[in-house]
């Protein structure tokens, strides 16, 4: 058992790190689930499991990248567990359809439609470089790859995104 | 470096600086690296999804067996961006700078908030050449708040976003060394000019009739050229 002090540094510590990363965390799990229902399962999930492990996290600057990389071990698990199917775009939930619906403006509904039908595979990368800010070498540690990996699978990602807009 | 291998560079990330040499000297690139450029802009703006409110789950009461370190610590290679650069230097200064009160989060000092709300939005901190719509910038710049002239630089964001409570207009202009952020604070007033500084990130907020604005850049930016420019083509409508 800590301390009452201990206990409440701790906390401190803990809110300080959530009140920052809260938004990148649900963006990142609402892009890997597709799904802003199970996003906040899997953000309330990770906030749990994050507080549990907070004493691993030695920097302060890695807090960002250590709190990312527990919401997508968190959005893995989710999917084991539930075993969920392939996402059908033409038969979506109300959740999964509130992602598409995000805001009324032709051009980011396109787009907001042409990422969510990317492979994860592509749809990753795109997300932890656009929206989190991370150079082709941080994601390839996130994701376990080879740099050169990365890379290609960005170029792809754009080039399926360019050629879908370009068919609106 | 040939038009192949710059254009693969460009479209794994279209922040790629390298190939200067030839894309001076390519037109057909220019115009490419422009493309890809716009199509990150709406990339960008497609992937910033409204976050709901946080519902904090229940935080269990530490005891040795519910203590879990199974999360290693990823190894970091500050290899990054430029302006990611700037974004992870603020996150430190941010960190190092704020205090918590009950489940809020209460700043040391403007200063601060500023740095902290940086790192909340580091999409906004992109080169680019492509300026907002006037629609957009007038969403945002509400007519009875303040004018922006459009000789103060190319705006590339603009983003209503709350400062000290207030709903504070959120700008980025391109300087010369990347992006420039402007926050418009029609309500704090200021008694004189204070400095903001981290590693690779400086600024100002200035004092400006009963508000302040805040201009902040890389730190090899030209910002005191900047302010001069903003204080002439800034106007409170109050």
């Amino acid at each position: 058992m800590q301390s009452s002090k201990a206990a409440t540094e701790r906390r401190q510590r803990f809110d300080q790190y959530v009140g920052v990363y809260h938004q990148d965390m649900y963006r990142y799990a609402a892009w890997l689930s597709r799904d802003k229902a199970i996003a906040e399962d899997v953000v309330q999930e990770s906030l749990l499991r994050a507080w549990k492990s907070l004493d691993a996290l030695r920097e302060e600057s890695s807090a960002k990248q250590w709190l990312l990389t527990i919401v997508r071990r968190e959005n893995a698990r989710y999917f084991e567990r539930k075993r969920l199917e392939t996402v059908d775009i033409d038969n979506l939930t109300a959740s999964q359809a509130a992602l598409l619906a995000e805001q009324p403006n032709e051009e980011l509904d396109d787009m907001r439609q042409a990422i969510y039908e990317l492979d994860d595979d592509y749809r990753e990368p795109l997300v932890l470089q656009v929206l989190m800010g991370y150079s082709t070498n941080e994601i390839a540690e996130q994701m376990e790859l080879k740099q050169g990996a990365v890379l290609t699978r960005l170029h792809r990602a754009r080039a399926k995104l360019k050629e879908h807009m370009a068919r609106q | 470096m040939n038009c192949e291998d710059y254009r693969e560079a460009i479209a794994a990330d279209p922040s790629f600086d390298g190939g200067a040499g030839h894309l001076t000297e390519c037109a057909a690139c220019q115009a490419y690296r422009a493309e890809m450029q716009v199509l990150d802009e709406t990339i960008t703006r497609a992937l910033s999804l409204e976050v709901p409110d946080l519902h904090m789950p229940e935080l269990p009461e530490l005891t040795a067996s519910t203590s879990d370190n199974v999360v290693a610590l990823p190894k970091r290679k500050w290899v990054s961006p430029t302006w990611f650069a700037v974004a992870a230097t603020v996150v430190v200064a941010a960190l190092l700078g704020v205090r918590l009160i009950g489940t809020g989060i209460e700043h040391e000092s403007l200063a601060d908030e500023i740095l902290a709300h940086l790192d909340h939005e580091p999409y906004a901190l992109r080169v680019t050449d492509v300026a907002i719509t006037d629609e957009r910038l007038n969403s945002v710049v509400a007519a009875d708040v303040a004018q922006v002239d459009r000789s103060v630089g190319l705006i590339s964001y603009a983003q209503s976003c709350v400062i000290n409570g207030h709903d504070v207009p959120h700008l980025v202009i391109q300087g010369e060394r990347g992006p420039v952020t402007i926050l418009l604070m029609p309500e704090e007033m200021l008694d004189g000019p204070e400095s903001i500084r981290g590693d690779s990130i400086n600024g100002v907020i200035l004092p400006v009739g009963n508000g302040s604005i805040a201009i902040l850049g890389e730190s090899e930016e030209d910002l005191e050229k900047i302010e001069r420019q903003v204080l002439k083509t800034v106007v409170w409508s109050t």
